[in-house]
């Protein structure tokens, strides 16, 4: 927990109910979407500073820059990467596998997507495969709906299983300093088997009904995977560099290396190696497009909504909340942790986990104390990993990676409506939080 | 001089409605790149030409915002490529007409004109002023034609 110096608010104005006042506008106009999230966040940050809640220099303490850096170090590694066709390769190749036949197809495409966004972050994912969703979908004149669906419970369902595959994890990694190890072990296990029950509604519902022409069939199988990769060069050194920092990840953990760290290295090394043989100037032209491809919205989002959640915090209301939450709990462990599961699954269900979970870093952090150290809190923290992440397939807004596929839905003339999806989604991403409620009663109780 | 002096008075033009393998064979036929568009009252709606007939025989999800950007793996033949275009065939040309190309006034001075056909890379439509009617079309042709008739003999 933070110590935090008393506030010298303009007007003489309550810092609690500004901060408080402030916090729950910044959600509403954020869930109404009217804005651009980035602008709210920034604007509700300077709030914070200008009303005199916080110090300018207590907001740069509120920033996360170890989120910040893995973020925007990771974002670099995959923008370099795809340019080598990595990503299209991998989903031709699993296609073909399994001879282009439309289920076994479906099956590839979700474990591709699934393994790509554990190890990447969902929305790079979903943007590498539904496109070629779409072409192999339209080479077998097939709807598109039950694959581009699967897709986008695959990409939340591997998000979930590692520190890197979803932002909520990456905030939690970065607050508790549980490491990538930790989230594989912890996460991964629970994440193949929600990925596994979630297949059979799935094939109950539209993969029995999935059928190609030999012709049509044959037509994918004519594709030429190698043909993906445009520059193998890049490849090879997209390659290493993952590897290395995958590595990074893994063993880095023990010798005191935080994933901003290791990640941001793994983006100097791949923006170095790609661009050594180069001109200054081609050097300089290659390095901007690739930092004009980083997410910047979503950065600029992070940095604003860490210091409106450190002012709320500072206040002391989070705080409050924590207790009101052990009260309502009676301090069991147990009640806690299933209801943080639940309540975060159905909140990411219609809001964006990111503030959600940035919300409740700091208040299950305010509850070490009752339940007896920060060891006590591990499946706390689960909980909160499981139900912010599974929770993203509950709705079409549930997570950025449901609205990209969506996205390419429409624009291929197969929509994906919001009551049609939830109709489905909402039922099977309960299933998967069941699941996870079994989990974390068994393993950690 | 001005856009009305090289423009063809008398255009060949496509309608709205007419089938997207009519246009097709009409400009194939006439190896035209692009024709106009004009409704029953020949008002200027857009351009149809060889660009739009091409995004009909390639895979769509190319063309899609953050599509792909890749197809060197794809290989087809001929008569892959006619089944894609027979899916579209019967449409009408209105749903790929290009509404990108700009018209000039009959009063556009010539080098603006022939600014506007070096950037838009494509015949340009000279449309009446205050309205859309169709008054002509300027190529390539008609104006290379009027310059180089004060040559020398080759």
């Amino acid at each position: 927990m933070h110590e935090f110096a008393k506030a010298d608010m303009l007007f003489g104005m309550s810092p609690l109910w500004f901060s408080a006042t402030l916090f729950v506008v910044t959600y509403v106009v954020i869930v109404t979407e009217r804005l651009n999230r980035a602008i709210i966040s920034m604007m509700a940050a300077a709030l914070m500073i200008i009303s005199g809640v916080l110090t300018q220099q207590q907001a740069v303490q509120g920033v996360d820059f170890n989120t910040i850096g893995l973020l925007t170090g990771m974002m670099i590694i995959v923008g370099v990467t795809r340019d080598s066709g990595v990503f299209q390769y991998l989903a031709i190749a699993s296609a073909k596998l399994v001879k282009a036949d439309p289920w076994g197809i479906l099956v590839m495409l979700t474990l591709v997507t699934a393994l790509l966004s554990a190890l990447l972050d969902n929305v790079t994912t979903v943007l590498l495969v539904a496109p070629i969703t779409l072409l192999i979908t339209d080479t077998l004149k097939l709807n598109a709906y039950p694959y581009l669906f699967a897709e986008i419970f695959a990409s939340n369902i591997g998000g979930t299983s590692t520190l890197i595959g979803d932002p909520p994890n990456i905030m939690i990694g970065s607050a508790t300093g549980l490491g990538y190890n930790d989230f594989l072990f912890n996460l991964a296990p629970i994440a193949v088997l929600v990925l596994v029950v979630t297949m059979v509604p799935i094939y109950l519902i539209w993969g029995r009904q999935l059928k190609a022409e030999p012709h049509l069939r044959n037509k994918v199988m004519l594709y030429r995977e190698k043909d993906a990769i445009k520059d193998w060069v890049l490849l090879k050194k997209s390659l290493f560099v993952l590897t290395l920092v995958m590595v990074g990840f893994i063993v880095g953990h023990d010798y005191g290396l935080q994933p901003a760290t290791v990640a941001m290295f793994g983006a100097a090394l791949l923006l170095l190696l790609n661009s050594f043989p180069y001109s200054q100037e081609k050097q300089t032209e290659m390095v901007a497009k690739t930092l004009a491809d980083v997410e910047w919205i979503t950065i600029f989002f992070f940095i604003g909504l860490f210091i409106l959640v450190y002012g709320v915090e500072s206040t002391g209301l989070l705080e409050m909340l924590a207790h009101q939450v052990l009260a309502l709990t009676e301090g069991d462990k147990n009640v806690t942790a299933i209801a943080i599961l639940f309540v975060s699954a159905v909140a990411s269900t219609v809001v964006d986990n990111i503030p959600f979970v940035a919300t409740m870093i700091p208040l299950i952090k305010n509850m070490a104390l009752s339940m007896g150290g920060q060891q006590e809190l591990l499946p706390l923290w689960w909980s909160l990993a499981l139900g912010s992440c599974l929770g993203g397939n509950g709705s079409l807004v549930g997570a950025s990676a449901n609205l990209i596929v969506a996205g390419f839905a429409e624009r291929s003339g197969q929509p994906i409506r919001f009551l049609p999806f939830m109709l489905i989604a909402f039922p099977l991403m309960m299933l998967s939080i069941i699941i996870s409620a079994f989990y974390v009663n068994f393993r950690y109780f | 001089m001005k856009a009305s002096e090289v423009m063809d008075p008398h255009p060949s033009t496509l309608k709205p409605t007419d089938t997207i393998e009519c246009a097709a064979s009409h400009i194939m036929d006439n190896r035209y790149r692009n024709l106009p568009v004009v409704d029953d009252n020949f008002c200027y709606v857009g351009m149809f030409g060889v660009n739009c007939l091409l995004k009909q025989v390639i895979p769509k999800q190319v063309f899609m915002d953050k599509g792909l950007k890749n197809v060197g793996f794809i290989h087809e033949s001929f008569d892959d490529l006619f089944q894609r275009f027979a899916e579209v065939k019967d449409q009408p040309i209105s749903i790929c007409m290009s509404h990108d190309i700009k018209p000039v006034s009959p009063d556009t001075p010539l080098t603006e004109t022939l600014l506007q056909l070096y950037e838009t890379r494509s015949s340009i439509p000279v449309v009446e002023p205050g309205s859309c009617k169709l008054l002509g079309m300027i190529s390539y042709w008609d104006v290379g034609r009027k310059i180089m008739q004060f040559k020398d003999e080759c």
